[in-house]
């Protein structure tokens, strides 16, 4: 087969997978509203709950207490959505789904490749939800339509990146139990970012450990491009390169590793 | 039938955790066109030998070539090669029938407008037109297996892997799966490595069988000549009248030696030139005016074959047994 041969192929499996992944999703509210819900749940309690924070003193993000939280839950609900994807994945290995993937398939790694766009088109639909619900809670944006694209941009290779952290553990453990094992670290690095207030109010360790972790950067990158005042695109592009390619080894290693046992 | 090999194993090992060898050393080759079936209790080696030369598993020794592709060096290109039906039904409980179709057609790479009509016909010859679009959660065991060997034959494919897969059927449903299997070889041209459990299965189905046990195959050969090595058939004749025992008994001397009867007040005589001596034998219980009350011709079966060659019957082997106690295994071949 030629080289084009080979890509048309991997792209024919992974629009399948992604097909069927966010097929699943619109007919499954099983599957749906949990990545919706999150997502609403936790931008109602803290851009609503927490909103008497902008009136701290040193509080300087110029587009509200609104818009400070929603690059958050941007930014959330795209790793999320990658780690409930990892569920599914883990789901088809258990349930014996997996077999047929990877049988039908002549490159596997199309396989990877689907879930991964799979996850950030469900996300996608999220996002429009949550946006929504963020103007009518009167959301202001000073960015441009340019700065709110490179967020969209930022915020899909997050979910990709997500996905894929979640496809190496969910094809090497190859069961649903995985789940907290995918879930815990994500976890861990998103509220140990600057999630409340801007990082010069954050204190103590948790302001030491937030200055090294990746996703501060990030963090302030999607909340300058609401603003309309990029910061640290160069930092948070390096950490985002830095990171899909660590899990791109990850999630090839995984693949490996379900090849291995069948 | 042509003589090119479409499946061409030698040494073929599969190790797993611990050291147990679940495939050991098996060598086999199956004809282009040929229905090979393989046989061996639960625990053989047989699904074990379907994942590796369906690329599922690599193997840990030796080699094989499905289709003239080694399964350890050109994966893509076997899996292009073959169609899969596995043991356990992998199908997605929210997908519908005509869903699975166009999923597994954009996986094999088959171009939208052919993905639909293919997709149609195939699922209009197994039957399922109908329950085309419900979703297979709804389905029966006989509708997912369907569907199942629907989806392996959505490409064309050269080779079939069938594991298991009248496990669970009902009669008819098993029936229809052999149809539609022996169709598929001699009409199409389609090579069929089929696993089964069921002695009938393999004997019905299979132009040859191997047989495999605790991961090593025990013979190999046609059902007839595997059958022909371990035993002549018997008949096994009842007078009308119990007085004529003897009288039968002689006349049916010149045919073979004679062997314990199943029914009482039976005679059974074992077939030295077999089964076409039966016409002869009528003719001389005619001669000799005996009535007939029962007469039975008993072919040795491929459980009398398994017994022959592990010690143990098939039925019940999986449990464990100690066949190396009873009889050890010997490896013997018939030429194909």
């Amino acid at each position: 087969m030629t080289a084009a041969g080979t890509v048309a192929r991997t792209r024919s499996v992974a629009l399948s997978v992604a097909w069927r992944s966010v097929h699943n999703a619109f007919h499954n509210p099983a599957i749906l509203l949990p990545s919706v819900l999150f997502p609403l749940f936790f931008f109602m309690a803290f851009a609503g709950g927490l909103s008497s924070v902008q009136n701290v003193p040193e509080f300087d993000y110029r587009s509200g207490y609104t818009s400070f939280q929603f690059a958050f839950i941007c930014i959330q609900s795209a790793a999320f959505g990658g780690v409930f994807t990892g569920f599914a994945i883990a789901g088809d290995f258990e349930f014996g789904f997996a077999r047929r993937l990877l049988l039908a398939a002549p490159n596997r790694s199309g396989i990877v490749a689907g879930y991964m766009i799979g996850a950030m088109v469900r996300w996608m639909f999220v996002l429009a939800v949550v946006f929504s619900a963020a103007l009518i809670s009167g959301m202001r944006i000073d960015g441009s339509l340019g700065h709110l694209l490179a967020l969209l941009v930022l915020a899909l290779v997050v979910s990709a990146t997500s996905t894929l952290w979640a496809a190496g553990i969910a094809m090497r453990l190859r069961t649903m139990q995985a789940g907290p094992v995918m879930q815990m670290p994500i976890f861990i690095l998103l509220f140990l970012a600057p999630v409340y207030v801007p990082l010069h109010l954050v204190a103590g360790w948790v302001h030491d450990v937030a200055q090294l972790n990746p996703f501060t950067a990030l963090l302030e990158t999607a909340r300058g491009f609401i603003a309309g005042e990029p910061t640290k695109v160069a930092l948070s592009a390096v950490c985002l390169v830095a990171m899909f390619t660590l899990v791109v080894g990850w999630a090839r290693g995984g693949l490996h590793s379900a090849e291995r046992a069948g | 039938m042509t003589h090119e090999r479409a499946i061409d194993v030698a040494g073929l090992v599969r190790e797993f955790k611990g050291g147990v060898r679940a495939v050991d050393g098996i060598d086999l080759h199956v004809a282009a066109g040929e229905i090979y079936g393989f046989l061996g209790p639960n625990g053989a080696g047989k699904s074990t030998t379907v994942k590796v030369l369906t690329t599922l598993l690599p193997p840990s020794g030796g080699r094989a070539t499905v289709a003239g592709f080694d399964v350890a060096r050109e994966g893509a290109k076997v899996r292009a090669s073959i169609g899969v039906a596995l043991q356990d039904v992998a199908l997605d409980p929210m997908l519908t029938g005509r869903e699975h179709m166009r999923l597994q057609g954009g996986l094999q790479g088959i171009p939208r407008a052919e993905r639909a009509r293919r997709g149609a016909e195939l699922l209009d010859r197994v039957g399922l037109s109908d329950a085309a679009d419900r979703r297979s959660k709804t389905y029966s065991g006989g509708m997912k297996r369907r569907l199942d060997l629907a989806l392996a034959l959505l490409h064309n494919p050269r080779i079939l892997f069938l594991d298991e897969p009248t496990t669970g059927l009902d009669v008819q449903s098993r029936t229809a799966l052999w149809d539609e299997v022996e169709r598929l070889a001699r009409q199409e041209g389609t090579t069929v490595f089929l696993t089964t459990q069921y002695l009938e299965e393999a004997d019905v189905l299979a132009d040859r069988v191997g047989i495999i046990d605790r991961g090593t195959i025990v013979a190999e050969g046609t059902p007839a000549e595997l059958k022909a090595q371990v035993a002549k058939p018997t008949v096994e004749f009842t007078p009308r009248d119990a007085g004529q025992c003897s009288i039968a008994a002689a006349a049916l001397a010149p045919f073979g030696e004679p062997v314990a009867a199943r029914r009482d007040g039976s005679i059974a005589v074992r077939l030295e030139s077999g089964a076409d001596q039966l016409a002869d034998i009528v003719r001389a219980l005619d001669h000799a005016k005996i009535a007939v009350a029962h007469l039975a011709l008993h072919e040795p079966t491929l459980d009398d074959v398994f017994l022959a060659k592990t010690g143990r019957s098939l039925e019940g082997a999986a449990d464990g047994g100690t066949a190396e106690e009873i009889a050890p295994p010997r490896r013997d071949r018939v030429a194909a």
